[in-house]
């Protein structure tokens, strides 16, 4: 067996009579950023949770830093950190009094706890706000003070499940950047995220899961490649759409373009744009708008999965930092 | 309706045998004369849940969609009292029935039990709309909530589990000022002594002293917030 | 080797060698989970405001409203607040027990429990730590409950004794209420689960000498009460507060029934608590 710190083998996992993971096999190499991708529902939160000995598997195996989730829990808890969705953090308490909670429940020795609090807060910025109840922090904060507590005990593996979710821009680029830094000091970490650009900018590999399936895993660069050709997108009228697909689908497959635009996958490059909009002109279907675009992970996910994922009511957009506002109470139930 | 039931059968058990104490009226079972209490207990706590809806309804926003439609104002708030005041009548009946059986004789028979109907009917009413103008003026079905204890408070230092007489200072004092002693002695008469005029008087007119005052409380309440709306 | 020499070879050597320090792992995340639970309670009184209310309006009002009890041939104190201050401090400390349960829910809800469940500490300190917390606060709730009985009218009939008696029983049934609450909330993970607690513990509590001694009851309370071991409990509380010639008076013979009672039914919730965290897969 190899020994990569996160190695899963057929996970099954049943909720009652909906499977919710549905045979995953995975492989995270020692040292890599490895991005898990998928809309809300797909099964991600769901492995992490089976990876992080919070829900035992109904079927297969899964060995985390050398040691098996379920036989070896223990072990397990030892060797990984993991900074949960939503940040669950008691608003009552304060920064400082959690990373002692947390210091203290992994054993580290009292003598040593001060200072590994200290350089942890340091580490994420929160210095000044240590002494401030949780309740007051920003959501920024509190991601980056979850962040410090799942380091407490150094651990080897790191879990990250959507750590910049309903994060505001500015937050997420800080949120990214400690975890490249962490990644070069040599912490392996797998994060989940429903953000195609965060997988991009940061994972080594992906996986795309949907439905309880991994349905495509690899270097970014490699899976956009395999997409190959770039994507053209029109948008006409509706009653013409039909007309236009027919045209389109001589110039190479037809991929899903959002709220009812259409695409192609160009097969013959990007000149044959010229090309396609002579022929949609002779069919007399009336264009709106065009545009080209070289293949991205979005891309690669709606090759995958037939739908797209940006678009969706879960892309990150500029606008959205509502949650900037401090003592969000959001249950985490149901949500499997 | 389980917990009032369950508290009286508990103190027909516990307190079977004080009913021989010196100033203990004459009964034929503890139950005979908790019967009383128990209606009221039920009758009150039920009208919490029943003002708890409403606030909620104004929470949520269906009250306003109620005000814009074209049913009178008044309608709607006379139209939900009116189911306090089945609601009322219904659990009485059903304490009735379910004590019967046990020893909680009625002395003032089919009369006074058609009397105590009506009695619980208006102390559903009275209760009912006093709760109500809690929630017409704090819309909150959490501050309707936050007045359980306080009924609760009411209910026990009243003669509702055990008569006044016995009782010592104090608190024989208080009880004697709760209106909740008196809403429950009006309907233990007519359980104990028998379908007598005074006894019929307390039953009646008691609970529709306070109905009719409690009514007038909602009803200004209701017009504040049509008001403010 | 004892704890003391443990704790100073661990600080001393300054490892992190988890195998042989669990001993102590276990009990500094205990004191931490106290700690969280104290601070919590300070710097959220209005949770812990009702816990302390209770007992004495209990015993206020029962003391008052059933004055006339003590008159019955046979009760064994004149006093009704000596009869129900002991009542009033056992609602108190089995509503603190599954007082925890209702933390917990929120815990599950919020998702800090998973923050727990997924540090190595060993599970007994879990559930251990939040007990112990109870047992701080139902300590305080004894303290202002003796005071408050005091100035109504309460005297012991056993001196310091009387007191202890009642403190133990109010611990005892409130790590009781704290398993049967905690196992609940890991079951449930929601509300339903505080629902029954609520309703669980109070038939349990009043269908026994509660309210009055056995030899007053009548009819089915007689014989559900005879053998509910709440009543043991209850005796205990109580056998420094009765006549020193009734039968319940402080004894040995009355007290060895509670402190079994108290023993057997603690170590069965506990179990049951942690068999219940130990399951937990949702």
């Amino acid at each position: 067996m190899t020994n990569s710190p996160i190695i899963a083998e057929n996970l099954v996992r049943h909720f009652g009579d909906v499977q919710a993971v549905k045979g995953i096999n995975l492989e995270v190499k020692a040292g890599e950023i490895f991005g898990f991708l998928g809309p809300n529902g797909a099964g991600k939160s769901t492995v992490v949770r089976m990876l992080t000995t919070l829900l035992r598997p109904t079927s297969g195996t899964a060995h985390v830093a050398g040691f098996d989730v379920v036989k070896d829990a223990d072990k397990v808890r030892r060797s990984i950190g993991v900074a949960l969705q939503d940040a669950a953090i008691d608003p009552l308490m304060t920064g400082a009094e959690l990373l002692s909670l947390q210091a203290v429940l992994y054993g580290i020795p009292s003598a040593m706890m001060k200072k590994r609090a200290d350089e942890l807060l340091e580490r994420v910025g929160l210095t000044a706000a240590a002494s401030r109840r949780v309740s007051t922090y920003s959501g920024g904060m509190r991601r980056r003070l979850d962040l410090a507590l799942s380091l407490i005990h150094q651990p080897t593996v790191l879990f990250l499940d959507e750590p910049t979710t309903g994060l505001d821009p500015m937050s997420r680029l800080t949120l990214w950047e400690e975890v490249r830094r962490l990644n070069k000091e040599g912490t392996t970490v797998m994060l989940t995220t429903q953000y195609l650009e965060e997988a991009d900018q940061l994972a080594d590999r992906i996986a795309i899961i949907d439905h309880g399936k991994i349905v495509r895993e690899g270097k970014p660069v490699d899976l956009k490649a395999s997409v190959g050709a770039p994507t053209l997108i029109i948008k006409t009228n509706i009653d013409q759409a039909e007309k236009a697909k027919t045209v389109l689908s001589t110039f190479g497959d037809l991929r899903p373009g959002a709220e009812g635009a259409l695409g192609v996958g160009l097969h013959g490059g990007a000149t044959q744009v010229t090309d396609v909009v002579r022929k949609l002109d002779e069919a007399g279907v009336h264009v709106q708008h065009l545009e080209i675009t070289e293949p991205s992970l979005d891309d690669v996910f709606a090759e995958a999965t037939g739908y797209r994922l940006e678009g969706a009511d879960n892309a990150p957009s500029a606008g959205d930092n509502g949650d900037e506002e401090p003592a969000k109470k959001k249950s985490r139930r149901g949500r499997k | 309706m389980i917990f009032p039931l369950f508290f009286s059968f508990l103190g027909n058990s516990s307190f079977g045998k004080t009913t021989s104490l010196p100033g203990f009226p004459k009964v034929s079972s503890y139950l005979q004369f908790q019967l009383a209490g128990t209606i009221v207990q039920g009758v009150l706590f039920g009208s919490v849940t029943g003002a708890a809806a409403l606030a909620t309804d104004i929470e949520n926003g269906f009250f306003d969609r109620l005000l814009a439609s074209p049913t009178s104002r008044t309608g709607i708030l006379f139209g939900r009292l009116a189911g306090s005041v089945l609601f009322g009548a219904f659990s009485t009946a059903v304490f009735i029935f379910a004590l019967l059986p046990f020893g909680a004789d009625v002395s003032a028979g089919i009369r006074g039990v058609i009397t105590m109907i009506i009695s619980g009917a208006l102390i559903s009413l009275a209760v009912g709309a006093l709760m109500s103008s809690v929630a017409l003026k704090t819309g909150s079905s959490e501050a309707v909530q936050g007045t359980f204890p306080l009924l609760f408070i009411l209910l026990f230092f009243s003669s509702a589990f055990f008569p006044r007489e016995t009782m010592s200072g104090i608190y024989k004092t208080i009880a004697g000022l709760n209106p909740i002693s008196h809403l429950v002695e009006g309907i233990r008469a007519l359980s104990l002594d028998g379908f007598t005029a005074s006894a019929t008087a307390r039953a009646v007119l008691v609970p529709l002293a306070i109905a009719i005052v409690a009514l007038f409380i909602a009803n200004s309440q209701l017009n504040k917030r049509l008001r403010s709306n | 080797m004892n704890t003391a020499t443990q704790l100073s070879a661990h600080i001393s050597t300054d490892t992190m060698n988890h195998e042989k320090n669990l001993h102590t792992t276990t009990m500094r995340s205990a004191g931490q989970l106290i700690k969280r639970s104290l601070i919590n309670t300070r710097r959220l009184p209005s949770a812990f405001i009702p816990t302390l209310a209770m007992p004495i309006f209990n015993m206020v009002s029962f003391s008052g409203t059933f004055f006339a009890l003590t008159k019955l041939p046979g009760f064994p104190t004149d006093r009704s607040v000596n009869w129900f201050m002991p009542l009033g401090l056992a609602m108190g400390a089995a509503f603190s027990g599954v007082g925890l349960g209702f933390s917990l829910i929120r815990d599950l809800e919020n998702g800090f429990y998973d923050r727990l469940r997924m540090s190595p500490t060993s599970r007994i300190s879990l559930i251990v730590g939040p007990v112990l917390a109870t047992w701080i606060r139902v300590t305080l709730v004894a303290i202002f409950v003796f005071i408050v009985g005091g100035f109504l009218g309460a005297r012991p009939t056993a001196g310091v004794l009387s007191y202890v008696c009642s403190l133990v029983a109010a611990l005892g049934i409130s790590t009781i209420g704290a398993g049967w609450g905690l196992g609940l909330a890991f079951r449930f993970q929601d509300m339903r689960g505080a629902a029954i607690m609520q309703m669980s513990i109070f038939l349990t509590m009043f269908m026994s000498t509660a309210q009055v001694p056995l030899n007053v009851m009548t009819g089915w309370l007689h014989a559900v009460a005879r053998v509910n071991p709440v009543t043991n409990i209850f005796r205990l509380s109580r056998s420094g507060w009765v006549n020193e010639s009734s039968a319940g008076y402080m004894s040995w013979s009355n007290a060895y029934g509670g402190l079994i009672a108290i023993a057997v039914l603690s170590v069965l919730s506990l179990l049951f608590a942690v068999r219940s965290l130990k399951k937990i897969d949702k």
